[in-house]
């Protein structure tokens, strides 16, 4: 197990360093200069050279990448061209939106995809499992921003419940901040929920077809219990997969989703970074995404061996 | 599955009441679609950054006021005898907000920091005439003009002449200071910018607003749902023409609709074939039906225009006619040309400015029905700024120019209309120097006469000012003569 984790440490440091290269060259070799962005077609041309001189931009993309590296590994990312603040500090200031955001979303998944796939599979070609693939089809069918549009229009122009958007922020309470994100969770998980559903519902399918499954039925093991015992867990290997994607997944869908609740959020910061071409700050979020996706990859890895005492990683 | 339903209906029944969005009679909030880059207007031109800070926050000597006219502002009068000399004589005890009296030497400061190449200045071209500034006293301060310079005054109203304090130039981008109305109360990123009024502003009675926020709310839907919701008092730049409509039958809102200096053009490349020819940017303007345009792009919303000049401008010429929808004219044009079954063009427009798409796909519909087979392609802004604006790689493309006093712009062969005329040059340079109204007024007819003649891009219409605000409020500018966002008389009123 030792070797085991050590060997995801090390492919952990070269994914981040190779994501970390690539961005960097990427958004540098793509049209579209931040000397241009920040002057604007009404500054003048001449001004702009001036910036990107100044900002250090005309040096060789090898020279800057190894000035940034230098400082990454110092813990130093930079300071962001739009907003005049440091990334690292810069990114923490929108944790408190995005991970509670993606939370929510995980749990609300979670919460409604699993119940709802187990009782699809149970009911199999019944009533209750067409409607429950006709509800996962419609999460499926509906973007998130379209969902959380019409979630604006019933809840808070309609019927005056929530916000239509914004962060009340934490320190107001708990309750405040929660309700700021419940419609954003509902949007965001949305589609996730109704992926996680036909997930599950194979799942547990494939395993409700195993002998060992009929073999407790004949043996009068309660229904609770062979749902419980020996479905479910032998049914959540392919499960936590899926859900293991799909928090990545989170992330990305928060980019829009932030933009219509206009939450100061990870992916509004991003996406706006993008569009300023602020590179410091496109640099540093690149490299917390996927330090964060790499991370939940190795979490779901070592739930297997939880999940399945079979599991073994040496 | 129906114990489900239940428990749905419990946890939605358990929300509890959000409690009435109405806003109180001295706050304001208000609805902006992009975040400012930075808050230094001698930094960035950005108008997202005016929005907030320019009038607001920070001001100049003189200001372009509602109607267009330049006034005397930080400075209560200026006289010039030879008009080169401009001699401002300072309002006396105006404050900063850190407390400190405005002084002459705080001008200096400013105009000597904008004309220094090292400060990345992003127009510094506004005060190149300048030869020298002479602090007289405290109060009265005097700028040597190298040649008579007609936009002068202008200059000094310009967003990048705003006057701060020398000891607060470290701190610009973040945490402005000035004179204005309003001080920066916070900014959060990626959320809001506060502003708290300002008791020592050196206008009696004003500001009337107690606090100002603006909230940024990229989507136009979303901006519409929290307009509607009551989570925000006003929609300044958010909403897109298709709300209008609805909102003016909607007895809770005041629907503005007026005039800006942003015109919304058709470039074509004069450097790259077929486009270098005159008679095919004749062709392709005859081309254009620019009332349909306008109502199928903008819901009707926007002045057609058939020059650069703006009505907001003094020298502005009701041109719109000049050159007609007439498709047999613009076919017989083409054929002249050497291109009786037309061509193909790309036009390149960027997504983050909704009109250019909309006007794009009515465009090309147009155009086919003389030949001109257009293909679209939608490319991002900074690619845009990159490819189209500063490398001139295209063919067409629209954008809307919203700086007043743009024409210079058609005096610069290096512009990304390429646009070479020796004759629109020399008006042009006249025109800068010629301080006598009338004299100037007659050189600007000239100007937009040859330009219309010349056909180096096509000018479709000014992109209308639509903003929605509850009703109650008061104060606000019909009109943007200026890319500024003058909250300094807006107040609820019962």
């Amino acid at each position: 197990m030792r070797r085991y984790i050590a060997r995801r440490v090390a492919a952990f440091v070269a994914t981040l360093f190779f994501v970390s290269a690539l961005v960097f060259v990427v958004v540098r070799v793509l049209p579209g200069d931040p000397a241009l962005v920040i002057i604007g077609p009404e500054g003048s041309p001449e001004a702009a050279a001036r910036l990107r001189e100044a900002l250090g931009l005309n040096r060789p993309i090898l020279v800057q990448y190894t000035e940034w590296l230098s400082r990454a590994l110092r813990g130093d990312l930079g300071v962001s061209l739009q907003y005049d603040v440091p990334v690292g500090r810069l990114i923490l200031s929108r944790l408190p939106v995005t991970l509670p955001l993606t939370l929510m979303a995980a749990v609300l998944i979670a919460g409604t995809a699993l119940p709802l796939g187990l009782y699809a599979a149970r009911r199999h070609r019944r009533a209750g499992d067409y409607l429950a693939m006709v509800v996962s089809q419609i999460g499926i069918a509906i973007p998130g921003f379209w969902a959380g549009l019409l979630l604006i229009l019933l809840f808070s122009v309609h019927l005056g419940w929530v916000q239509s958007g914004g962060f009340a922020g934490w320190s107001n309470g708990l309750w405040p901040g929660v309700r700021s994100l419940l419609l954003p969770a509902i949007a965001l998980g949305f589609f996730q929920m109704a992926v996680l559903v036909r997930a599950t519902r194979s799942s547990v399918l494939d395993v409700l077809r195993e002998d060992y499954v009929r073999t407790a039925r004949a043996k009068g093991v309660s229904e609770l219990s062979v749902i419980a015992k020996h479905t479910l867990r032998n049914a959540l290997i392919p499960i936590v997969t899926v859900a293991g994607l799909q928090l990545g997944q989170l992330m990305a869908g928060a980019i829009i989703l932030e933009s219509v609740f206009a939450l100061p959020g990870l992916g509004r910061l991003a996406l706006g970074a993008i569009t300023a071409r602020d590179l410091p700050v496109v640099q540093g979020v690149t490299l917390f995404v996927a330090s964060t996706i790499v991370l939940i990859n190795f979490a779901v890895d070592l739930l297997y061996v939880v999940l399945d005492p079979r599991i073994r990683y040496e | 599955m129906r114990h489900l339903g239940k428990l749905l209906l419990v946890a939605l029944a358990l929300i509890p009441l959000a409690s009435p969005a109405a806003a109180r009679a001295q706050n304001l909030v208000v609805q902006v679609a992009t975040e400012p880059p930075g808050l230094d207007l001698t930094a960035t031109p950005a108008s997202a950054t005016a929005g907030v800070v320019f009038y607001n926050v920070q001001e100049a000597l003189v200001k372009v006021n509602r109607h267009g006219k330049i006034v005397p502002w930080l400075a209560e009068r200026w006289n010039t005898s030879d008009n080169k000399n401009y001699t401002f004589f300072l309002k006396r005890g105006v404050r900063f907000h850190n407390g400190r009296e405005l002084k002459a030497a705080d001008v200096k400061f400013v105009i000597d920091r904008a004309m220094n190449p090292e400060t990345k200045h992003p127009a510094p071209a506004n005060y190149a005439a300048i030869s020298d500034i002479i602090v007289k006293d405290d109060y009265t301060i005097t700028f040597a003009l190298k040649t008579t310079t007609a936009n002068f005054l202008l200059n000094m109203a310009r967003q990048g002449s705003v006057i701060y304090p020398r000891e607060a130039v470290d701190t610009l981008k973040s945490e402005p200071i000035g004179t204005g109305p309003y001080k920066l109360g916070e900014w959060v990123r990626g959320d809001r910018i506060v502003l708290v009024k300002n008791p020592d502003y050196h206008v009696k009675g004003l500001p009337r607003l107690d606090r100002v926020t603006y909230r940024f709310i990229p989507d136009p839907n979303a901006a519409l749902a929290a307009l509607k919701a009551g989570d925000v008092d006003a929609a300044m730049f958010g909403l897109g023409p298709e709300h209008i409509p609805e909102l003016q039958k909607d007895s809770r809102f005041q629907v503005i609709v007026g005039e800006t200096t942003n015109d919304v053009i058709m470039s074509m490349n004069n450097s790259k074939k077929p486009f270098s020819d005159v008679r095919v940017r004749r062709a392709v303007t005859y081309g254009i039906n620019k009332p349909e345009v306008v109502k199928g792009a903008m819901f009707g919303l926007g002045r057609v225009i058939g020059t650069n000049v703006d009505p907001l401008n003094p020298y502005f010429v009701d041109m719109s006619g000049a050159m007609p929808y007439d498709p047999a004219k613009a076919k017989k044009l083409l054929a002249e040309a050497g291109y009786p079954n037309g061509f193909e063009a790309v036009l390149k427009v960027a997504p983050q400015y909704y009109y250019t798409v909309r006007t794009g796909e009515v465009l090309a519909d147009q155009l086919s029905k003389v030949g001109v087979k257009i293909k679209i392609e939608q490319i991002e802004w900074g690619q845009w700024l990159s490819r189209v604006w500063k490398d001139a790689d295209y063919d067409l493309t629209i954008i809307g120019h919203a700086e007043a006093w743009d024409i210079a712009n058609y005096a610069n062969p290096k512009y990304y209309f390429r646009y070479d005329s020796g004759e629109f040059q020399k008006l042009f340079q006249e025109s800068e120097i010629t301080v006598d109204d009338k004299a100037r007024r007659e050189l600007y007819v000239k100007m937009q006469k040859k330009l219309v003649e010349d056909a180096p891009v096509v000018w479709l219409y000014i992109h209308p000012r639509l903003a929605v605000t509850k009703k109650g409020l008061q104060g606000f500018w019909k009109d943007l003569p200026a890319p500024a966002f003058d909250l300094s008389e807006v107040a609820w009123v019962k």
